[in-house]
């Protein structure tokens, strides 16, 4: 993979925000018409549309010869995470909200996250898509790091 | 639904704001803020082409002629593939002269190729029209759009100001790169929104009106025919054509006309700053022809059947939101996000064009890159300014003069042909046919007719007389003209710097047009198609499907047969539009050509007098006497 150069880098980011918007926008619509008269099938097909954008940021990382930037990243699990512990919350506070959408919600989480794994198996290997999150061993190689003296190359 | 729907414009603006910022952060040099370098990438042009087309069609006009028209005027949807095949014949080749030439715009390659100061006068009407009465009708139908959803919540005058001050605010910070993100990241979503909404009224509305009953247009009207190849009525305002206005030659002119956006200004400025190899390509056929098209010819209906059975748009909208507010307010970004292209793309280009064309070539020469960045934030400031007080004082005028901006920039084609591949078409030609042809138009048009018929006599015909649209009546003019002067003037003194651009072209890309057989066989099968697909082949389709000759009997297919024939004339359509487009390599560039040309050395007329020889004739003639 080489370096995107400085205008390369502004057309990919750009691009990227342009697929998760013409993503987001029906997701939102279908998430809303869902979780009212809709039901089950319009908020998997919600899901549907993210993984849309998500499979259209892949396509566009393998276009640029690029992979997922780390705020990129960050930003993805920021927002899975909350979605996840706001529908956890909903579930455990409004009984009729988990009645309803418990079980698309669910398998839709299960599902994008699946797809997530998949990609970066595929991508990557097994042992490095792992790597990639074993904080662990970032954490017993910095406290090697911290113990090595300066000056010692060993 | 007015919080829902200012909060989800409100998100697209800041977005949209976002993109503007970041391309106006890593702009490298001033110069870049008018041209973006000349380097936008391949899937802006990709995206923004079909955005443009669709825009320019202006969505909500279309949805509420197709419901007020039926199936004939879906035609109009198929006459798509005229712009895609007019970008193919034109486009690449305008790309390779601007390369060739180290000009920008087409106004200074026609100018220059035909050495002409009226051609570029003419190119700076035509940008005018776009840029402002053309963008301010697409705003003041904005305003009114959102205005109406919101029940007056937000007046149209409040809506059409503050998007016409966030647009500028994009333009001003990202400068061209940051409108052509903005546009094609807006495209992207328009083409999306379209796509869902033919699926969603599909599983979610009780019963489809199309299905049920196809689309309810009033009395009088055929619903899902063609009434006839033609009709001798006087036209719009004298005499209405029976079983409704959208003949055989009133959908194929209108296409023709549709080709006018290919080769407008603001297009062809895309085209020439984007550093595509096969971006133009893909544009053309996938984009364009493929899914613009397509979607507008097999989802418009659907649509145009739901507002004629819910009796307008603004009645639908409400249908809409009794399902859940927010797809109403999907649908509203739908129709507001393509007036918004159309603002955004028309007035951003109109402002740099305007720059390079006329402020830094006549009003201060010379100017450094600094004072033409400054130079293009005033010209926005203006245009945006003008843009948004037509939409909300004069949104009547606005619209009649835009009635006649594609047909007046249809009528470019013989130039362009000219600079593209006909060395032969000389300037006298070319402005005897620009002549003939805009009278024609203007005289055809509502504009020129209102005009007329206030200042001096009733005329016999009134607008698009045997239902043929003023840009059919314009280009047969002018074409006529044009090939009749340029016989007798082909090889005037011009004739030089026509022959050096051609010879350059032949040298850098020369045309691959296979073997005469394989030459013959593409004209004559995209003559064909718009024979069969748009022209007065086209009337057969009202009953091939439903009455087929052989058979003798009448069979039902499900769906009426023009729609059948409509959608297989699209699919030969984008078939024929990726042959020439990819295999004729029409719109793919190989390599970018290694020498320049100079078409005429630098002159400044306001230092140096040029007079345009036909000017100075008739100087001549009244001073002599």
């Amino acid at each position: 993979m080489t370096p995107l150069g400085k205008n390369e880098a502004l057309d990919r980011h750009a691009l990227v925000m342009a697929c998760w918007l013409a993503a987001a926008m029906p997701a939102a619509i279908l998430f809303e018409y869902g979780f009212g008269r809709g039901g089950s099938p319009y908020i998997l097909a919600g899901f549907a549309a993210i993984l849309a954008g998500f499979v259209a940021h892949v396509i566009v990382n393998v276009v640029y010869g690029t992979g997922f930037s780390p705020r990129e990243l960050g930003l993805g699990l920021v927002i899975y995470g909350l979605a996840l512990v706001l529908f956890v919350v909903l579930s455990l506070v409004s009984a009729s909200f988990a009645a309803h959408n418990f079980l698309p919600l669910s398998i839709g989480f299960i599902t994008t996250g699946a797809v997530v794994v998949f990609y970066l198996i595929t991508r990557y290997g097994a042992r490095q898509a792992f790597e990639a999150f074993d904080v662990i061993r970032d954490f017993r190689s910095d406290d090697r790091d911290s113990k090595r003296s300066p000056g010692d190359h060993r | 639904m007015t919080p829902l729907l200012v909060s989800v414009l409100g998100i697209v603006a800041v977005l949209g704001l976002y993109l503007a910022t970041i391309s106006g952060r890593h702009t490298q040099q001033p110069a870049d803020f008018v041209d973006a370098g000349l380097a936008l990438p391949p899937w802006v042009i990709i995206f923004a082409g079909a955005g443009i087309t669709l825009a320019s069609l202006n969505l909500p006009d279309h949805l509420l002629l197709l419901s007020t028209f039926g199936l004939q005027y879906n035609q109009v949807a198929v006459g798509l593939i005229c712009v895609a095949l007019c970008a193919a014949i034109t486009q690449k080749r305008v790309w390779l002269a601007a390369r060739l030439t180290s000009l920008r715009t087409l106004g200074d390659l026609l100018g220059d190729y035909f050495g002409s100061t009226t051609l570029r006068i003419y190119m700076l009407f035509v940008l005018f029209l776009f840029s402002i009465p053309f963008a301010a009708m697409c705003l003041s139908q904005v305003g009114a759009l959102v205005s109406a959803a919101t029940v007056n919540d937000v007046p149209a005058g409040l809506a059409i100001w503050s998007i016409a001050f966030v647009l500028f605010l994009c333009s001003v910070i990202g400068g061209w790169r940051g409108i052509a993100y903005l546009v094609a990241a807006q495209s992207l979503l328009v083409l999306a929104l379209m796509i869902f909404f033919g699926g969603f009224t599909g599983f979610t509305l009780d019963k489809l009106a199309f299905a049920a009953n196809g689309i309810g247009t009033a009395s009088g009207v055929l619903p899902d025919k063609i009434p006839g190849v033609i009709q001798f009525s006087a036209g719009i305002g004298k005499e209405l054509p029976a079983g409704g206005l959208w003949t055989t030659f009133a959908g194929l002119t209108f296409a023709l006309s549709l080709g006018g956006i290919a080769i407008s200004p603001g297009f062809s400025f895309l085209g020439v700053t984007s550093a595509p190899r096969r971006g133009l390509a893909f544009s053309q056929v996938w984009m364009i022809a493929g899914l613009a098209a397509g979607a507008l010819i097999l989802i418009g209906p659907v649509l145009a059947a739901e507002i004629a059975a819910s009796g307008s748009l603004t009645a639908f909208t409400t249908r809409l939101a009794t399902l859940d507010p927010m797809v109403a307010v999907g649908f509203t970004v739908l129709l507001v996000a393509s007036g918004q292209i159309a603002v955004a793309f028309f007035a951003g280009s109109g402002a740099s064009v305007c720059t390079i064309e006329l402020t830094s070539r006549y009003i201060i020469p010379g100017m450094d890159q600094r004072s033409a960045r400054f130079a293009t934030r005033v010209t926005l400031a203006l245009v945006y300014g003008a843009v948004a007080a037509v939409a909300s004082y004069a949104p009547l005028s606005a619209t009649i003069f835009s009635s006649l901006t594609l047909s007046l920039s249809m009528q470019l084609l013989p130039a362009v042909l000219g600079l593209c591949w006909v060395r032969w078409i000389s300037r006298s030609g070319v402005l005897a046919g620009l002549i003939v042809g805009s009278l024609c138009v203007v005289f055809t048009e509502s504009f020129g007719l209102v005009l007329f018929e206030r200042l001096f006599v009733d005329l016999p015909w009134g607008r698009w007389p045997l239902s043929v649209h003023s840009a059919g009546w314009g280009l047969v003019t002018n074409f006529s003209a044009c090939l009749l002067v340029s016989l007798f003037t082909r090889s005037g003194a011009e004739r030089d710097r026509r022959d050096r651009l051609h010879d350059a072209f032949e040298e850098s890309q020369p045309a691959r047009n296979g073997s005469q057989a394989a030459i013959t066989a593409k004209w004559t099968l995209t003559l064909l198609w718009a024979f069969f697909a748009l022209g007065p082949g086209a009337i057969l389709g009202n009953t091939f499907f439903s009455e087929p000759i052989f058979a003798g009997a009448v069979v039902a297919p499900g769906v009426p047969s023009l729609l059948i024939w409509q959608v297989l004339f699209w699919f030969v359509g984008v078939v024929i539009v990726w042959w020439l487009a990819y295999q004729g390599h029409l719109s793919v560039i190989d390599e970018r050509p290694r020498h320049r040309i100079v078409l005429v050395p630098d002159v400044n007329p306001l230092f140096e007098p040029v007079t345009t020889p036909w000017i100075a004739r008739l100087l001549d003639r009244v001073t002599g006497r």
